[in-house]
């Protein structure tokens, strides 16, 4: 109808440019335009209209504005309006016809899979229509760009969706191409971070149109897609670890699905979730215990529900390093008391920590325990900087801060600040705001605002309850399930004795409370970041209780205070640290490696030799060396494909001279085709966006019918400019026609005929 | 006497004996009849301290000998000086925050649970009941630590395993090694002689029946810590209670303190 009535397809006005073909100067028409409004409102309004004359007022007005239309309408043809485009050559020009090949084009659809849908809309006479003015060249479009001879060279095998490489790739063809126009099918699931700027910067500069096909449906009826699983890329041997695996889905509305976490096709956990409401974000935690010392593949499933129409998208992959090295965690009490005791035997228990105590047992007297050798800690707690930080983690017991120098009071704060380590502070009649830490420097490594008095630490009963922070706390897991596990709290026995600490700081996250038969709740256990560290306060030395006052078969305290101190110890880095800002790498075998070296002291070492032994699938095996950052001292970068698909392993060693610093193991793990299998449903906005910004035009298999015509017109390529004459649009003669019909029966109605 | 004062007398004298059981009941509870040597209470005797010397009450057996033992209260034995006297030792040659005065605890409530370390005199004559020796067993399995001093010879030695045996009938009493931590955890302790009570100024000898060698023995549990340390041919609690007698030797009182201070900062820390 529009090409009937404007008698050019509606591309033609999108993209020409309106010319009027007379000689005469165009500034002569609104000239005239305005001349003739004048006439024509002398001529109504001086027309004497009598008494008896039914056109006065308004109506007078309205016949001189339709004259006037008319008579403006005339004079536009009379400059011969026509309209100027840039036209393909007919039989000079090609036609970029890219198919996506990926595996999403598989997926089936109403009418077959999303491949032979755009297979038919092609095949149903568009190609030879494209032919008979074009070459066509055909493209499959997936992880890279191939040519193809016909159709049926397409079979929905390529592991990823790359759209934004593959327009690249056509953009720089048509530097020695006359490529006139690019038509995209595509689901637009692309597997990139998504369309560079740049890459339509460029497309525009060619004035290269991208014409999309959407195919497939934009929204899966019944699916359940997990977007995100958030887990710890490094935990020690036997650590309990949360995961948070965020998803969505669609239409399961209140229903049940079961959550897991495999290894090697093993449930290490598993736990039931009700599905909340269709295309939110649904996150949920789980438990599991990282087991033995290894590199873990991790498999977060939900299991595919009933109907569902992509069970593909359920499941995730995570890289868990779970290191064999013991942090050694430096425990000093001032004093025997049962809480050292018992903190000891339940990390005896721990494979994965080391506990190294030094407690006075007279006042001339100490008493090592977990020493390496004779000479650690002979004289007591670390006055020299590389002897402290050789710990992971620091426990200051019930010991008065005068205990330590101002130099052991700094070297603790750097520990901290600095170095990354953890600091716990316990409760006790020498202990916090009774020890002297509130007024001395050490206070701003406490997660609480102490008292400002003395006496606070009180042999009495209270009880304990989680916070709703404390629920979500690894530290506070007792049970995996939530409700259980505040109920578990609740019912422990009595703590022997409790501290005040005051107010939580700004920033601090109070896990648990107790409550004291005098009523009231006061913070028992808080944690916070501090620096590049962590520190926490426990403020009681009663714990003990929960081991004599409970059976022996119960694991609360053991399990407790060792996760309490494996979160105190386990992010606190050695002197290499190696890290991947992508480890998994998805279709795609770029890795960037990164390596953060430290000198005993903890600062930045620029003068290591830094290489990476990587083995891989297949026996693959590389040494890579990474070059020091120019931008930052101590950092060492270094990229590298891995080719094959599978789990990495590489080992970053550094040395400076023949002396090694430290080594460090780093996973990733490349996959390909899994991200294929997600986002699979249209993306209608990426394609439109894409088709816009190029001066093309987003259509639908069964609106493609036009395409021959419309694909004509476009500056790139071979074109010429075109002027095509606008004066005998029928819709302009319609319009005249309009007008005079409209006066004429006004007229008539208002008895003037 | 007519009948009828002869019924009143019997009732009178009846009622008498049951008032005077009535009142020995409640000063049981209290054991001030058990106390070998009575010693006023400190001023500071109700202070809530870190650790509290706990003494073990048990019932005492009743076989053998015509029920001998039955006649006194066994646990109580040197109470409640020798505790208070010891507990002076500790509190001035430790950092432990203690208690100037003893508690006395028994197996068949959960108030032991609440003194990881306890102290039994002559075991050599204690009789356990099943349910204790469980009691007992859980109790040294979750952390608790038993201390055994004053009983000697063969006899007395059966008496006790008779028990203990039921406590653990799977794992074996050892004698300790001179490298053990328990003698070394504050004082060296390699250097160790037999301990004699007061019976010494009647006998002249510094053993007891045969128990001619003091032994020092012990059961480990899993992890190779000790939960029960018998001391066996001694007795450090006369020591401890004569520790102040001029005529009591000074060397055995003062190696009593020491093993009895290792023992505690060795039951605080393993």
């Amino acid at each position: 109808m529009f090409q009937f009535l404007f008698k050019y397809p509606a591309t033609v006005f999108s993209k020409g440019t309106l010319v009027f073909l007379s000689a005469w100067p165009v500034w002569i028409l609104p000239a005239l335009i305005t001349a003739a409004a004048v006439l024509l409102a002398i001529t109504v309004w001086r027309r004497p209209a009598g008494e008896r004359s039914p056109i006065r007022g308004g109506r007078k007005a309205a016949i001189w504005g339709l004259q006037t239309a008319l008579a403006a309408l005339v004079l536009l043809l009379l400059w011969q309006p026509a309209i100027s485009i840039a036209t393909l050559k007919p039989q000079q020009n090609i036609i970029a016809v890219v198919v996506d090949d990926s595996q999403s084009m598989a997926i089936p659809e109403e009418g077959g899979t999303r491949l032979s849908i755009a297979q038919s809309a092609l095949g149903s006479g568009i190609l030879e229509k494209l032919g008979e003015r074009f070459q066509v060249r055909l493209y499959r479009l997936g992880s890279r760009l191939e040519r193809i001879d016909k159709l049926q060279d397409l079979n929905a095998s390529m592991p990823s969706t790359r759209i934004n490489d593959a327009l690249k790739e056509v953009v720089a063809e048509s530097a020695s191409l006359p490529i006139g126009a690019v038509l995209l099918l595509s689901d637009g699931a692309d597997n990139t971070a998504g369309i560079e700027l740049e890459m339509i910067r460029n497309v525009r500069s060619h004035r290269l149109p991208i014409h999309t096909v959407g195919i497939g449906r934009e929204q899966f009826s019944r699916d359940l897609e997990i977007s995100d699983v958030q887990v710890a890329p490094r935990t020690l041997a036997d650590s309990r670890l949360s995961a948070y695996v965020s998803f969505r889905q669609r239409g399961y509305t209140g229903g049940k699905a079961t959550l897991k976490v495999l290894e090697n096709g093993k449930t290490l956990a598993s736990r039931q979730v009700t599905l909340k409401q269709d295309g939110v974000q649904q996150t949920e935690a789980i438990a599991f215990n990282a087991g033995i010392a290894g590199a873990k593949n991790l498999q977060f499933v939900v299991d595919t529900l009933v109907n569902e129409e992509n069970g593909a998208n359920n499941s995730l992959t995570r890289l868990v390093n779970v290191q064999s090295n013991r942090p050694r965690i430096l425990y000093i009490e001032g004093e025997p008391r049962w809480e050292f005791k018992f903190i000891r035997r339940a990390m005896e228990e721990d494979r994965g920590l080391s506990l190294v105590s030094i407690l006075r047992t007279t006042q001339n007297k100490i008493y090592r325990q977990g020493i390496d050798n004779p000479k650690e800690l002979e004289d007591g707690f670390p006055s020299r900087v590389e002897d402290l930080f050789g710990y992971q983690a620091i426990i200051l017991g019930g010991i008065e801060v005068s205990s330590f120098t101002s130099i052991q009071q700094e070297l603790i704060r750097q520990f901290v600040d600095r170095r990354g380590g953890g600091l716990l502070f316990l409760a006790g009649r020498s202990g916090l705001a009774d020890g002297g830490y509130g007024t001395s420097p050490l206070t701003d490594l406490l997660p609480v605002l102490l008292p400002d008095k003395k006496n606070t630490f009180h042999r009495d009963p209270a009880t304990v309850e989680l916070t709703p922070a404390g629920r979500d706390s690894l530290i506070c897991r007792l049970e995996d399930d939530p409700a259980a596990n505040a109920d578990r709290w609740k019912k422990l026995p009595y703590l022997a004795n409790f501290q005040e600490v005051g107010e939580p700081k700004a920033g601090a996250v109070v896990l648990a409370e107790f409550l004291p038969t005098s009523k009231g709740r006061f913070p028992l256990l808080v944690t916070q970041k501090y620096g590049m560290g962590r520190t926490a306060v426990f403020a009681s030395a009663g714990s003990w209780r929960w081991q004599m006052q409970q059976p022996l078969a119960d694991r609360t305290h053991e399990m407790f205070w060792q996760q309490l101190l494996r979160w105190l110890a386990t992010e606190t880095p050695g002197r290499v640290l190696s890290s991947s800002p992508q480890p998994m790498l998805y279709d795609n075998g770029h890795l960037e490696l990164r390596a953060r070296i430290y000198d005993t002291s903890y600062l930045a070492m620029a003068d290591a030799t830094v290489e990476a032994r990587i083995i891989g699938p297949e026996n693959t095996s590389a040494v890579v060396t990474l070059s020091p950052d120019p931008l930052q001292s101590g950092d060492y970068t270094a990229e590298w494909v891995a080719e094959r698909p599978g789990s990495y392993l590489a080992e970053v060693l550094a040395k400076r001279g023949n002396e090694e610093i430290g080594r460090d193991v780093l996973m990733f793990r490349r996959e390909d085709g899994v991200a294929e299998k997600f986002h699979a449903e249209q993306n209608r906005e990426l394609l439109e966006t894409l088709a816009s910004e190029t001066g093309g035009r987003y259509y639908t298999p069964r609106s493609l019918s036009n395409i021959a015509d419309e694909i004509q017109y476009s500056e790139a390529g071979i074109a010429t400019r075109e002027t095509r004459d606008l004066w005998n649009m029928p819709a302009l003669f319609l319009l005249a026609l309009l007008l005079r019909a409209s006066e004429w029966l006004l007229r008539r109605r208002w008895g003037a005929v | 006497m007519r009948p009828r004062s002869s019924l009143i007398a019997i009732a009178v004298f009846f009622a008498a004996l049951g008032a005077a059981f009535a009142l020995q009941r409640s000063v049981l509870q209290q054991f001030l009849d058990r106390e070998d040597d009575p010693i006023i209470t400190p001023p500071d005797a109700n202070e809530k301290t870190e650790w509290v010397f706990a003494r073990l009450r048990y019932p005492s057996f009743r076989g053998g000998m015509g029920g001998y033992w039955a006649m006194r209260g066994n646990w109580a034995i040197d109470y409640p000086k020798a505790d208070r006297q010891f507990v002076q030792g500790v509190r001035r040659l430790t950092r432990i925050h203690a208690r100037s005065v003893e508690k006395v605890v028994d197996l068949d409530t959960d108030e032991i649970l609440d003194s990881p370390w306890v102290y039994v005199v002559e075991p050599g004559h204690w009789d356990l009941t099943d349910a204790q020796c469980a009691k007992l067993r859980e109790y040294l399995l979750r952390g608790g630590f038993l201390m055994t001093d004053d009983f000697h010879g063969t006899f007395e030695w059966d008496v006790f395993m008779a028990s203990m045996s039921r406590v653990f009938p799977d794992r074996p009493v050892v004698d300790l090694e001179n490298s053990d931590p328990i003698f070394h955890v504050l004082y060296d302790l390699d250097e160790r002689f037999q301990v004699p009570g007061i019976v010494m100024f009647q006998t002249g000898r510094i053993y007891e029946y045969d128990g001619i060698e003091a032994r020092w023995r012990g059961i480990y549990d899993d992890r190779g810590r000790l939960m029960v340390a018998i001391c066996h041919n001694m007795d450090l609690g006369d020591a401890w209670e004569w520790a102040d007698h001029p005529l009591y030797p000074e060397k055995y009182a003062s190696l009593a303190y020491r093993v009895g201070i290792n023992y505690i900062i060795y039951a605080m820390t393993h």
